[in-house]
């Protein structure tokens, strides 16, 4: 895929906020306006949205667990998107590093802090086998990482509802559910907020925002990185071997939304539950989107994102509106924040 | 119990044609808008509007003919948003691509929780037969490939994806036919969808189920010319169509994953770079 993948280009931070901020009111607006236009009370819709994000800490909590994986598949989307690549498999990735995580948190025994260490690395690892695949596809094959990353999330979903099902290998017989069995107690991730849901898989999250961060702009192999997406000609003039760059963007990116997974099965789930993702994997793309690809961005992308879902779940319940009017309003800041010159526009428009 | 030897049947090859078309019109389509230099891989969130607005509409008015030329209008305004943010706006044609997407998925869940109170799926509505659909797709594939490479419109529209600037010299309105090309596009991807409703009568939120990522990987394979596109959709269409066949033998995850796995296998066979016009995702700018 070519094309410009600087949303950035030239200007200033403050601009860039300022952009961001103008994108999320503009998408509240006409989002108000639907709700509206189908016949629902938008005071009643918008209430609800806020009450159900931010309404106390049980909300908080639904809030900031929900943002959590979405922190880790913005970062395995901007990571690639950094790159000139577009990994829109991240609900894929998720899936495979949840079921690794979930098989070596059940079946292997170690000590406490070093189980939960090796399930992280194992998640991430079984994530950065699948973005390996289409990175390697990309780099030797030249296939169309977009197509590629899309379809191996229909595999990996696929995959693992084979895994869990009544027959398959890794079903709990126990149960009727479509899941494994539960993690050994020394592989969980302990809970910070009790007693909602939120559990240290935050701040690993928020953490790795931070590595993702300094490895883009503070070491050169993260130069060289972003050198191959802003011009390919130029970062191979520089010496900078591009097929390797690209095979290695998507392996990391896999391995950051693998661990999205993996914090679903240690520190929410305990056990890996068929097609448990609600579309994290779906929501990095527009997470990366809204945090203008930028790492520390995304952690309030994300929180956006989780906002939305929770806000969503609690407009659904009290009967204001469809649940779904979160999902519209994701999908307009998206719109507004990828137009560059969009806004300017708007001012423009404005000032005749 | 059946064996393999009943899998091989005419109603396989009738089947094939059939799931063929939805994915060769959007190849179609992919190939009108990436030859003019505009990507659009919101493809797949049009067609799911498509299928979206057939159900709406045959819903409240009782007639498939309007719902069906109501999908195409839908789709038409989709590819439309899309060249004005590509265009206009100067988006990156992929980031927009997904934006259409994730705004349809939403739109999608909403609209249907709303009118009929079940998320992500309508109630039942007219239809009418797929064939109409196969037809109409078929037809269209052949003449495009005459339109595209015999008349002075086709290579028009190749050299704005080609050479704008060689095109504009030559008086040739770069934006406009680019504007054209991507509602033409939107579409047919519409038609798409409308034909993924007509073949279940209701919509779902998963009907098109990436049909429209193998679009794009058809009009790949088929190395942006209609023809070409449609072969690559047969052989998907073969696939889809054996699949549905293959469940009884195997079990049906592994099935349901066959069209995506020979996606990217094909993919990764037949890969031919010879015709990826020069100025695709590229944005004009009028000197």
């Amino acid at each position: 895929m070519k094309g410009n993948t600087s949303l950035s280009k030239g200007s200033t931070l403050l601009r860039e906020l300022g952009i961001t901020a103008l994108s999320i009111v503009l998408a509240f607006g006409i989002s108000a306006f639907i709700v509206w236009a189908a016949g629902f009370s938008v005071s009643a819709v918008f209430i609800n949205l806020w009450k159900g994000a931010f309404g106390g800490k049980l909300a908080l909590g639904s809030t900031l667990t929900k943002s959590t994986p979405i922190i880790l598949t913005s970062l395995s989307f901007l990571l690639a998107f950094r790159c000139g690549l577009f990994n829109i498999g991240a609900e894929g990735q998720l899936y495979i590093g949840a079921i690794v995580a979930a098989v070596v948190g059940a079946y292997i025994h170690l000590p406490a802090a070093l189980h939960v260490v090796v399930c992280l690395l194992a998640g991430g690892l079984g994530g950065a086998l699948w973005g390996w695949i289409p990175g390697y596809l990309k780099a030797k094959r030249g296939v169309n990482e977009f197509v590629s990353t899309m379809m191996l999330s229909y595999v990996a979903i696929g995959l693992t509802d084979y895994l869990v099902a009544p027959r398959g290998p890794l079903h709990d017989t126990k149960y009727w559910a479509n899941q494994t069995i539960r993690i050994a107690p020394t592989a969980a991730l302990p809970r910070i907020m009790k007693p909602t849901q939120v559990s240290m898989a935050l701040i690993v999250a928020v953490f790795f925002a931070l590595v993702v961060w300094y490895y883009l702009f503070r070491t050169p192999a993260g130069y060289e990185l972003r050198g191959v997406g802003l011009s390919p000609p130029a970062a191979e003039y520089g010496g900078i071997r591009i097929e390797r760059k690209l095979i290695l963007a998507l392996t990391l990116a896999g391995f950051l939304a693998g661990l999205a997974g993996t914090g679903e099965v240690l520190g929410t789930h305990f056990r890996f539950i068929g097609r448990f993702s609600p579309g994290y994997g779906w929501d990095g793309i527009a997470g990366g989107l809204i945090a203008r690809a930028h790492p520390i961005g995304a952690i309030f992308a994300a929180l956006l994102m989780g906002a939305l879902r929770a806000g969503g779940m609690q407009v659904q319940r009290s009967g204001a509106a469809p649940g779904d009017i979160a999902a519209v309003i994701q999908g307009l800041v998206i719109f507004f924040i990828i137009a560059p010159t969009l806004i300017r526009v708007l001012i423009h428009w404005r000032k005749k | 119990m059946t064996t393999l030897g009943d899998i091989f049947t005419i109603q396989l090859l009738l089947a094939t044609l059939r799931l063929a078309s939805p994915i060769a019109l959007i190849a179609l389509g992919e190939t009108f808008s990436e030859r003019a230099g505009i990507i659009n891989v919101g493809v797949e969130g049009t067609a799911v509007l498509g299928a979206l607005v057939s159900a709406l509409v045959g819903y409240f008015t009782g007639s498939p003919w309007i719902a069906l030329i109501a999908a195409m209008v839908a789709g038409g305004l989709a590819g439309a948003l899309h060249a004005v943010w590509c265009i206009r706006f100067r988006a990156n044609h992929v980031v927009s691509g997904i934006g259409i997407n994730i705004l349809v998925a939403g739109l999608a869940l909403f609209i249907t929780s709303a009118v009929w109170g079940w998320r992500g799926t309508s109630a039942s509505a007219p239809t009418l037969s797929t064939w109409y659909i196969t037809g109409a797709a078929f037809l269209l594939v052949f003449a495009s490939q005459i339109f595209l490479f015999r008349t002075k419109w086709g290579l028009r529209l190749r050299v704005v994806g080609e050479k704008p600037e060689a095109a504009d010299t030559a008086g040739v309105n770069v934006h406009r036919t680019r504007y054209v090309y991507t509602i033409l596009n939107g579409v047919l991807c519409g038609l798409a969808g409308a034909f993924f409703f007509n073949s279940v009568g209701r919509f779902t939120s998963g009907m098109v189920g990436g049909r429209g990522f193998i679009g794009i990987a058809a009009m790949v394979v088929g190395n942006y010319s209609p023809i070409g596109g449609l072969g690559a959709a047969l052989l998907f269409g073969f696939i889809d169509a054996l699949q549905m066949r293959l469940q009884g033998f195997i079990p049906s995850q592994f099935s349901i994953m066959l069209p995506y796995l020979l996606t990217v296998i094909a993919l990764a066979f037949f890969i031919r770079k010879a015709n990826v016009p020069a100025a695709l995702g590229k944005h004009y700018i009028k000197q």
